[in-house]
């Protein structure tokens, strides 16, 4: 399925094509539960949000014009968001389940780099400029939504330290994109 | 971590806002705030945009997860549940029934044809514009069926009423979607009856010539008030050459 094709069923979805809706459904669900998974990290509450999500974009189609985001990136988007204030509606931070997963954001890992290909290596060059410890604290927020409050605990820094360094950081990021 | 490259620079205002938003930093509140910002300030809006394509490529990270099958249902039920009334089988004789699944299956023997043919001839013939295009209109968990046939030498599109009952208080409208980005085109209120005409204008005969989709949606008595689709799309089929 090509961007193309996708562009389609979401323009379709917009003006109430059930039958895009659903293929769209189908070409697309499997990577935004892999997003509300990495994100929620429970697997009842990522079908919840994944249902949401897909009212959403039923919804919200017709936003999608004014988006300059690919159409996967923008699913994606919503997808993410929304997990997001998922998670920061919750009570407690499950810290135990998020500890977990630490080790495997600090990098980009293979399979970052191995899905996608020469435009992605943009935004990871950019962030291998960063020293290691940033770069990973907006990979890992990225990924996983974490808010500045854990990420100033994970690194033992004041929340208004952490603060600082990420707005550092993404301010350097903006530029070497933008070489 | 060391300050050691710091330049003492970062963002600032609206601009580490939108980032900040889209590293999805930001405590619940603050994520409020923003999203109710980017529904009300464009230009807020196109920074939040800005950003989000900045990271885009990062989201590749995430690995693909099949979904449970129950999702899909709730999903439907939430949406579908009560946009189209039960639907009776109809009854009666259509005057036009043979010519219908003639030309049904006319298409099927097109489609067929048009996939032989590039496999049986060497250099592909000129495509000349199509006289005639058919669309079978339906859509899954709708019983609502149409089949639609666009003579473009008379300008018209005639419609034969295969399934499916509208509620009450409410009429079926066609659509035409071309292909890529375009807006849905009304074609008009199908009228009730087994078998309907629309005549196009000018206009809208081009719009239909491009090809691309048909859609047939539920609208308030009279037609969608606006000029776009209100209701669900109850049927909705690629337009074919006959």
């Amino acid at each position: 399925m090509t961007p193309q094709d996708i562009t389609k069923l979401i323009v379709r979805t917009a003006m109430k094509d059930r039958a895009a809706f659903d293929l769209l459904y189908r070409r697309t669900s499997a990577k935004l539960f892999g997003v509300c998974l990495r994100v929620l990290n429970d697997h009842a509450e990522a079908e919840e949000a994944l249902q949401e999500v897909f009212l959403k974009v039923w919804t919200k189609a017709d936003r999608f014009a004014a988006s300059d985001l690919s159409p996967i990136s923008w699913l994606v988007a919503i997808a993410r968001n929304h997990s997001i204030d998922r998670l920061r509606a919750r009570r407690q931070p499950t810290g135990d389940v998020a500890a977990a997963t630490e080790v495997a954001d600090s990098a980009p890992g293979p399979e970052a780099l191995a899905v996608a290909g020469g435009e992605a290596a943009r935004v990871h060059a950019c962030l291998d400029e960063l020293e290691h410890d940033r770069a990973a604290a907006v990979r890992g927020a990225y990924l996983k939504g974490e808010s500045y409050a854990e990420l100033a605990e994970r690194h033992g820094v004041p929340l208004n330290t952490m603060r600082t360094w990420l707005r550092r950081s993404l301010l350097k990021l903006r530029e070497c994109l933008e070489r | 971590m060391s300050a050691a490259d710091d330049n003492g620079r970062e963002l600032e205002g609206d601009e580490a806002l939108a980032a900040e938003y889209v590293l999805g930093v930001l405590s619940a509140d603050e994520r409020k705030e923003v999203a109710r910002r980017v529904g009300a300030e464009p230009a807020f809006a196109r920074l939040v945009d800005e950003w989000e394509v900045r990271l885009a490529d990062l989201g590749a990270a995430y690995q693909p997860v099949e979904p449970p099958a129950g999702v899909t249902t709730a999903i439907d039920r939430a949406l579908f549940a009560s946009a189209v009334s039960p639907v009776n089988e109809r009854s009666g004789i259509w005057t036009s029934l043979a010519f219908w699944r003639a030309a049904a299956f006319a298409a099927i023997v097109g489609l067929a044809i048009a996939i032989a043919i590039p496999l049986l001839s060497p250099a592909p013939a000129p495509v000349a514009a199509p006289e005639r295009l058919l669309a079978s209109l339906s859509a899954d968990g709708s019983d609502i069926r149409y089949v639609a046939l666009y003579d473009a030498g008379r300008g018209a599109v005639s419609l034969s009423h295969e399934s499916g009952q509208k509620a009450a208080g409410y009429d079926f409208e066609l659509w035409v979607i071309e292909d890529g980005d375009a807006a849905p085109v009304s074609l008009g209120v199908i009228p009730d009856g087994a078998t309907a005409e629309l005549s196009l204008t000018e206009e809208h005969r081009r719009h239909v010539a491009d090809g691309g989709l048909f859609a047939i949606s539920l609208e308030p008595a009279g037609g969608s008030p606006t000029g776009a689709p209100t209701g669900p799309v109850v049927a909705a089929g690629e337009l074919r050459s006959l």
